[in-house]
């Protein structure tokens, strides 16, 4: 008896030893990976660090080759240059701005929502058809953008939403992808869960609302980015559905900046505090809602 | 009786499902299944933009004709790209599971490099990238110099794999950039593993790597089919492909129908895609 608990005792012991070696090693392998990270988020970085550079570069400094990441002598001459241009147009600037965020704001709410609630029905009603829906969604995933450039022209023609709002937000709010990304993670939800619901008398948009929203934050909040990006950054819809300046957004004017010149340098540098002008909006709504995309995931009942 | 009032309700919740659809169904009816449909007929046909509006004239299958037996164009675009996807796609989604692992441990700064490493999110999509390949800043600067670059040729240089081969080191900030969504499903995906199983793991003696196969991964699978649909669609879509600047030409029906033909062959792509993985993975369940 004595001797196996010995012996158990001293395979307790080795276990005790292993464990803290195991500790150990795990310590060595966390600071390998920290390391990892951190060159790695260099290379992540290095966009944004050049958008801000940019900006502020000289005109000498912008076309030198090969380029430079960081700025040597920082000016204020490209806003500068750019107020003064936005001062010449015949809208005036802060006109394409409002239209931007109008537009936005419209199109990153209704490409969210609608397609937030269509992912909901498709994963879980299987009505007849839904198969054939979903897998005409992907299919049109596989398409280039540029294949119904011309067709919706003629569409928005004859829907007579030309030189609206509706013109610059319909086209953009059936968003394949975001249908897509939110359907596969409410596949993810237990089916008992909505259930449980049910018998509880909730609603269908309750459920939805309620259980199935908060579950699948994180990719929600990923399509409010990538909503919000395509919205933002859309000059196709200025170009080829609105003939009236007046109802043209910022992306457009920006392209402007440097289109129809008869040379490729003039403006470069209005062009480039342009770019940090509209990067800046993308940086501010990816920061409000990074932290959701990962923090609720984990408290929602899902585990 | 009681069956009839069953089958009303569960019609009744299809209805109520339906409306939910309605109002993204309509959207994407109007604004993108019509317009892919109009646009397999204008392929069809040689449109005329005149000035009391478009004209269409009847042109059979000479633009599909053109396209793939006219010349080689076509395939010098597109082969080099296809090779390119082949080794691209498993790189990104192998290696945004692997930073999605590691961004899940208990690290210094975990908030701080999950932030960053969704960074890409918002500039894959915008102008920031495309301003950033404009200056050539791209490939890796250092992948071009002298030293790996010779390295490089004298091995593989030679087989015609090498090309693609050089070009996905030269991108490899590029995959960096692309996996930003892969990473950010990746991580949603790690949660919804419960704490439960790799405790009972744990205390029954396996060891991290064995975890890994026998519980991370299954679970996981859902979200690597998804990330590998998504990384797919998402490198044959970006409008710096040389396929898709084809397609920007001024004849309509010329460049729908290369658009059509486009879309089989990722279709094709995406099926072989979806096939291999099925099998790997019936494989690895049994």
């Amino acid at each position: 008896m004595r001797e196996i608990n010995n012996k158990m005792l001293q395979r307790l012991y080795w276990k005790r030893k292993e464990f803290m070696h195991a500790v150990k090693r795990f310590d060595r392998t966390q600071q390998f990976i920290v390391l990892f990270l951190t060159l790695l988020s260099v290379f992540m970085l290095l966009p944004i660090v050049y958008v801000f550079n940019h900006a502020f570069k000289p005109l000498h400094e912008l076309f030198q080759f090969p380029p430079t990441f960081i700025v040597r002598n920082p000016t204020f001459q490209n806003f500068i240059e750019l107020l003064s241009l936005t001062q010449s147009t015949f809208v005036p600037a802060s006109r394409y701005m409002l239209n931007s965020i109008i537009v936005t704001f419209l199109a990153t709410v209704g490409m969210v929502a609608t397609g937030a609630i269509c992912a909901y029905a498709l994963s879980k009603h299987r009505f007849p058809g839904s198969k054939l829906i979903f897998g005409s969604i992907i299919a049109s995933l596989l398409f280039a953008p540029e294949t119904i450039a011309i067709p919706r022209y003629v569409v928005v023609q004859s829907l007579g939403i030309m030189n609206s709002y509706f013109g610059h937000v319909l086209p953009m709010i059936a968003m394949p992808v975001g249908v897509f990304l939110i359907k596969q993670f409410i596949d993810q939800v237990p089916n008992e869960m909505i259930e449980a619901a049910k018998m509880d008398g909730t609603t269908e948009f309750g459920i939805f609302m309620r259980i199935v929203t908060p579950m699948v934050m994180p990719a929600i909040a990923t399509i409010t980015i990538l909503a919000f990006q395509n919205a933002w950054g859309n000059a196709e819809t200025s170009t080829l559905f609105m003939q009236e300046d007046a109802m043209k957004t910022l992306p457009f004017y920006m392209s402007t900046l440097t289109s129809n010149l008869a040379n490729s340098v003039a403006r470069q540098g209005a062009a480039a505090a342009g770019a940090l002008i509209m990067f800046l909006p993308s940086l501010i709504i990816f920061l409000l809602s990074q932290r959701k995309v990962i923090s609720t995931m984990a408290h929602s009942g899902i585990k | 009786m009681a069956k009839k009032r069953v089958m009303t309700t569960k019609v009744y919740s299809h209805l109520e499902g339906m409306l939910f659809m309605v109002p993204w169904l309509l959207g994407f009816m109007i604004f993108m299944a019509f317009p892919l449909i109009f646009s397999l007929y204008m392929s069809f046909n040689n449109v005329k933009v005149l000035p009391t509006g478009m004209k269409y004239e009847f042109a059979g299958v000479q633009f599909y004709k053109t396209i793939l037996m006219g010349s080689a164009e076509f395939y010098d675009q597109l082969i080099p790209f296809l090779q390119e996807v082949v080794i691209m796609v498993p790189v990104i989604v192998i290696f945004s599971l692997l930073i999605a692992i590691f961004l899940n441990q208990r690290l210094k700064g975990r908030f701080m490099f999950r932030a960053i490493f969704f960074l890409p999110v918002i500039f894959s999509t915008g102008a920031v990238l495309q301003q950033f390949m404009d200056q050539e800043e791209g490939g890796l600067g250092f992948m071009r110099s002298e030293m790996i670059g010779g390295f490089m040729d004298a091995y593989i240089g030679g087989s015609p794999w090498g090309k693609p081969v050089l070009a996905v080191l030269e991108h490899f900030v590029l995959v960096l950039w692309y996996s930003g969504v892969q990473i950010v499903v990746f991580l949603a995906g790690r949660q919804t593993i419960p704490a439960s199983a790799y405790e009972s793991a744990r205390i029954d003696g396996a060891s991290p790597w064995e975890v890994f196969w026998k519980i991370t991964l299954p679970a996981m699978s859902p979200f690597i089919l998804l990330n590998i649909i998504y990384t797919v669609v998402d490198m044959f879509t970006f409008p710096s492909n040389p396929v898709i600047t084809m397609i920007g030409t001024g004849n309509y029906g010329y460049s729908s129908a290369l658009a059509w033909i486009y879309f089989v062959i990722v279709l094709v792509f995406l099926a072989s895609v979806l096939l291999i993985y099925g099998r790997v993975n019936r494989q690895q369940r049994m």
